[in-house]
């Protein structure tokens, strides 16, 4: 399994737009992906209201893990899209 | 199905109306947009649930289990495009994170005039969040009041 420390860059944190985008990234993968900030159980990275729950914002850090072909290549795309404006 | 409410007063014209694609090409979901009418007024809960989600310009009400199915739909409202520059100046909520609201329930007070006077779109995106396929239907246009049905959710 493949695991990413992320700080959040975006100004907006992870709201509506890079949401979606991080979403569509992680949805567009064959195994699971899953996201979390601070002790709060991780959430599917594939849900745009699990991901938009988390409430991440402007310097927050994040963990995102995913499991299968192609794992580390996607946490660098979801990676890019929390450090995107 | 779940019956979700129209959270402001204005004229429902549809996602392909809103000045930022993602909201336009349904990446955040399926659902609609409403041009709010001008002036000071109060946004409405969409739906009976729990405000998972509380920002000064938006928020994403989850609707509770009802025993046909309905449980934990989420559905995001957003006051306006890029209202988050916004930092929360204009938006007054009246409930709190967390808290249980029913549907047709005051949450925010703002005012869309101030936010096109601001330079920004006050367009209402109302997302069904998660939802898979076809299954948002009949959503209104035209004129529609604060607390009328807006669409059907299966």
């Amino acid at each position: 399994m493949a695991e990413r420390r992320v700080k959040i860059e975006s100004k907006v944190g992870l709201h509506a737009r890079p949401a979606s985008l991080f979403v569509k990234a992680a949805s567009a993968f064959d195994g699971d992906v899953h996201v979390a900030k601070g002790d709060a159980a991780p959430v599917s990275a594939k849900s745009i209201l699990g991901v938009m729950s988390l409430g991440a914002k402007h310097g927050d850090e994040i963990v995102v893990t995913a499991e299968g072909e192609g794992a580390e290549a996607l946490l660098d795309t979801l990676a890019e899209i929390a450090n995107a404006d | 199905m779940l019956s979700v409410l129209s959270p402001v007063t204005g004229t429902a014209v549809g996602l392909e109306e809103v000045p930022d694609p993602v909201f336009a090409q349904g990446m955040v979901g399926p659902g609609t947009a409403i041009r709010p009418e001008p002036g000071l007024q109060t946004a409405v809960s969409p739906v009976d649930g729990r405000v998972v989600k509380l920002h000064p310009h938006a928020f994403v009400v989850v609707g509770a289990a009802d025993g046909n199915g309905n449980g934990g739909k989420g559905v995001l409202v957003h006051l306006g495009i890029d209202t988050v520059r916004l930092d929360g100046k204009g938006f007054t909520a009246l409930v709190a994170e967390g808290d249980d609201v029913v549907a047709g329930q005051d949450l925010i007070r703002w005012n869309p005039t101030d936010v096109l006077e601001g330079g920004l779109s006050p367009i209402v995106p109302v997302i069904a969040l998660d939802a898979v396929g076809d299954v948002v239907s009949r959503p209104v246009t035209g004129e529609v009041n604060r607390g009328a049905l807006l669409f059907q959710w299966a």
